[in-house]
């Protein structure tokens, strides 16, 4: 059983690692993606360069972005930088999960900021997307 | 989707922009409905100092994710990279429209990488996200 934290800036330590839970990405999931951000590329629910529909390739950036939800309680943060790349095309029906590593924790003008850096792998180990991230916390 | 326009585009060529309305239904399905959540209760992104729900910051990497796919085709869902720093908060109601304008072309291997340089504004002209963003196109002729 996992036991969950408030999180905080003096608790989190740089060199923590997180995993995500498998996700399947499922057509409804890209139907909802592509509504979400209103983004209805014909690749995503008819054929593609890559033979079949594709994905948009932000659609498992919260699963990435979230990691941090997998040990600790966080009632709000702020999204300060995000880098990208995009590896391989994310496809409807590929079982995919997270794994990250704080990499840095830093106080600038007062404000606490953790860096994560991750990637997100399909089952069979394939990297899909590789990334890094600036979360700033919020002190309650 | 034809990249025509990526083959033979010069450092300077504008992309056409995207016009983006936040509403709240667009972000409730983004980032799913909670209590404690600045995107999705109103009344705890006030608590939290905010005049009204946020959009993810993330949707705006969408946004420049669907310029780029326009832009350059295959060779950014396959071999793109994105860098973007998030400057303002984007609230629900905002309108973003999302720029590019034309960087770099470079040889990487045997293709060439655009780098793009991409950022979002609302509706008063103020910048909340701004970067670079890049994808490759088969063949060397950078």
């Amino acid at each position: 059983m996992d036991e969950f934290k408030p999180l905080s800036y003096e608790t989190l330590q740089v060199g923590e690692t997180f995993v995500s839970d498998t996700k399947l990405v499922t057509p409804e999931d890209v139907e909802a993606y592509a509504y979400a951000v209103d983004d209805h590329h014909p690749w995503f629910a008819e054929d593609s360069p890559f033979g079949g529909p594709i994905a948009h390739p932000t659609i498992l950036a919260n699963q990435a972005l979230h990691l941090r939800h997998s040990k600790y309680i966080v009632r709000a943060g702020l999204h300060a930088k995000m880098e990208f790349e995009f590896l391989e095309p994310i496809r409807p029906g590929v079982r995919a999960r997270s794994r990250g590593k704080v990499i840095d924790k830093y106080e600038r003008r007062g404000k606490p900021y953790m860096v994560t850096e991750y990637v997100t792998e399909a089952e069979d180990g394939t990297v899909l997307v590789r990334g890094r991230f600036t979360q700033m916390l919020f002190r309650d | 989707m034809s990249t025509l326009a990526a083959d033979t585009a010069a450092p300077g060529l504008a992309l056409p922009p995207l016009v983006k309305e936040i509403s709240q239904r667009k972000i409730d399905v983004y980032s799913g409905v909670k209590p404690y959540s600045i995107h999705t209760d109103e009344a705890w992104a006030r608590t939290k100092g905010f005049r009204a729900p946020l959009a993810q910051a993330m949707m705006s990497t969408a946004y420049v994710s669907e310029l780029m796919t326009r832009f350059v085709g295959a060779g950014f869902v396959k071999g793109g990279t994105m860098s973007m720093v998030f400057i303002k908060p984007v609230y629900v109601g905002d309108r973003l429209t999302v720029h590019g304008v034309v960087k770099e072309r470079r040889a990487e291997g045997r293709a060439t990488r655009v780098v793009v340089e991409v950022w979002c504004e609302n509706q008063d002209g103020d910048k909340t996200a701004a970067g670079t963003a890049s994808g490759l196109l088969a063949g060397g002729a950078a």
